[in-house]
């Protein structure tokens, strides 16, 4: 023990790391009736290092050129020791992704935190929600599969709605006219580069906004605290009476990160192959159009809805109309109240939404 | 100069039968309907057989038409059926092998080598004695029969043949099967695919062989081959089941110390 001490102290001496623990750690207090729904941003932490540290595995191996990149996702696969477990990782790691985020992002619809002050906690979340979706697409291409290459061509055409605009839009997303070569490289270069570094920034901001107005209390369970912010100057929303965070909240923290992986790991190991249609493991043919060309499962909502529309431009116009009222939500939703079951008008638009973009997604799944 | 518009009745009609013709003319040129099919499928009598059995057949399924085989110009109905258009019309009896062989090399080949190829001409059968001349099927070995086989001599021998064969198409389809599984999974499958497409070919090189000893020494040697790349994807198959054992404990061994986190966590709460 007497060596732990001693490096204590060292470190004491050097960074001050007790003022640090006192401040960011036992000191840090949260709210009592904190539930385990705050976790899931720790859980999207983890999972984003997961997607950087296999993401970079499998670069080692992968040839971003049209002729190569099908073979060497195959090699990866079929040769690379372990590399199918870190190739499955990052393919599933995606998918799940994109479902914590949502569950997050309902869980602080459901619960108000997005209310003042917090505006800016949502939209950073909210643009961070956006960029997920644009790696998930972007990584989709790289594999240059026929399921890779149908769905890419069905996604950017979409694009193509867009009044005036439109036409020159896809040939700037995709290179060229068509999908092909120049667009693998295009989506390579924002997928590996562009994107991880805006999306790191934004979890910086994000984490930074969290840390500097204070995390929100939920608005049900014990109400040992109570948020006095009145909006004429800035105030860190303490909670003299919470909880620790290190090490009671931390220790929620592990219990859901752990709950996470053990989903995944399931997935990853045993039914890898829920995310992946038969598609995807043939080679690209620009000449060979599949039967049924879908999106992935988060796209299918917004792929029906352009279907259900008499025009492309219409069902991009409600889409874009919808996203916006979320993303501008808390500056629209102005009431103090964050009870849910206080909120009628809410719960029915946020339960009416939830089953609405599910009816949607299985829609477009079957249609 | 413009085209003055037309103005009288008889204009009028005239524009509107060209239009007419022209709507009906596309949904036969939309089909690719040959003046062959046209023609004959339009007769009741014997003429028009050809084409009614044609149309079951997976010549029609793969899109083989009439003038493929028989040759002629199957855009123009006047010289349809015009030598000089390459029309050849029905081959003789003996000359059905090279008829047909000009598309199947590899089958007419076999054939010829085969004692039914030999016996060509000298009361032997051709390709359409079995497979018949359009109502043409996916060859399975059903076509070995007690019926078909003993317009011609005893069953016996061909039982023989069908029975080793029959044990080797179970192979093949099961593995072909398997590959399409792993495919599926990501499994880098070319190899094997390619295994099997060689010695699928050779087990089809002996539908035509009637010498029994022959097909029973070459279905067990490709028997072999089989029982290798069916090790080799056991073996595949049994690392995914390795996989999924081990996915299982680990996805345990979280939820262990979810619960033990949790249960650490309930102790500082209290």
């Amino acid at each position: 023990m007497a060596i732990f001490k001693k490096i204590h102290t060292w470190l004491e001496v050097r960074l001050g790391i007790d003022d640090i623990v006192d401040k960011r750690l036992t000191g840090y207090l949260l709210p009592r009736n904190i539930n385990a729904w705050y976790s899931l941003g720790s859980v999207l932490l983890v999972i984003f290092i997961l997607q950087m540290v296999t993401g970079v595995l499998l670069l080692v191996y992968y040839v971003p050129d049209a002729d190569k990149a099908f073979k060497s996702v195959s090699i990866i696969m079929n040769e690379v020791p372990f590399g199918w477990l870190i190739r499955m990782c990052h393919a599933v790691g995606s998918n799940m992704m994109v479902a914590v985020l949502l569950l997050h992002m309902l869980s602080t619809l459901f619960m108000g935190s997005y209310k003042s002050p917090r505006e800016l906690n949502w939209l950073t979340g909210f643009i961070l929600f956006n960029l997920v979706l644009a790696t998930s697409l972007t990584g989709y291409l790289l594999p240059w599969s026929q399921l890779s290459f149908w769905a890419t061509t069905v996604a950017s055409n979409s694009a193509g709605a867009i009044p005036v605009i439109g036409p020159y839009l896809v040939e700037f997303l995709r290179g060229g006219k068509l999908v092909g070569p120049p667009t693998l490289g295009r989506f390579f270069a924002v997928h590996v580069t562009l994107l991880p570094l805006i999306i790191a920034s934004f979890v910086g901001l994000h984490l930074f906004l969290l840390e500097r107005i204070g995390v929100s209390s939920p608005p049900f369970g014990q109400q040992e605290t109570k948020s006095t912010w009145t909006g004429d100057r800035f105030r860190y929303d303490r909670h003299s009476n919470g909880i620790p965070f290190f090490p009671n909240y931390l220790l929620q923290d592990g219990t859901s990160i752990l709950i996470y992986l053990a989903i995944f790991s399931a997935i990853v190991f045993i039914d890898p192959y829920l995310f992946f249609p038969t598609t995807a493991f043939i080679p690209a043919d620009p000449y060979k159009t599949p039967a049924h060309i879908k999106p992935e499962w988060y796209f299918l909502a917004n792929y029906q809805t352009l279907k259900v529309f008499p025009s492309e431009v219409i069902g991009l116009l409600v889409q874009g109309v919808a996203m916006t009222f979320l993303a501008l939500l808390p500056f629209i939703d102005r009431g103090k109240e964050r009870h849910p079951l206080k909120r009628p008008v809410f719960m029915g638009c946020f339960v009416g939404g939830i089953l609405l973009y599910f009816a949607m997604m299985i829609w477009g799944h079957f249609s | 100069m413009r085209t003055p518009l037309p103005t009288s009745i008889s204009q009028l009609f005239v524009l509107c039968f060209a239009l007419l013709a022209l709507s009906l003319a596309i949904p036969c040129a939309a089909r690719g309907e040959t003046v062959c099919l046209q023609c004959h499928g339009a007769q009741t009598g014997r003429g028009g057989i050809p084409v009614k059995q044609w149309r079951n057949s997976i010549h029609d399924e793969n899109g083989i038409s009439c003038n493929d085989c028989h040759g002629g110009d199957p855009t123009d109905a006047v010289n349809a059926m015009s030598p000089a258009r390459g029309f050849l019309g029905a081959p003789k009896e003996t000359a059905i092998p090279a008829f047909c062989g000009r598309c199947h090399i590899g089958i007419m080949k076999d054939y010829l080598q085969s004692a039914h190829g030999k016996a060509l001409g000298k009361g032997g059968p051709t390709c359409v004695t079995c497979h018949h001349a359009h109502d043409i099927h996916k060859v399975t070995l059903d076509l070995i029969n007690q019926t078909n086989c003993s317009r011609c001599h005893t069953y016996e021998r061909a039982a023989i043949i069908k029975n080793a064969m029959q044990q080797t198409e179970a192979n093949i389809s099961a593995i072909g099967s398997t590959i399409q599984n792993l495919k599926e999974q990501g499994v880098d499958t070319d190899r094997y695919e390619k295994g099997l497409f060689a010695l699928r070919n050779s087990y089809h090189a002996l539908f035509h062989e009637v010498n029994t000893a022959k097909v029973q020494g070459e279905s067990g040697r490709i028997n072999q081959e089989l029982a290798k790349i069916s090790g080799q994807l056991t073996q595949i198959d049994n690392e995914h089941r390795q996989r999924r054992i081990i996915g299982g404990l680990v996805a345990g061994l979280f939820l262990i110390g979810a619960l033990f986190v949790h249960l650490l966590k309930k102790t500082y709460d209290q």
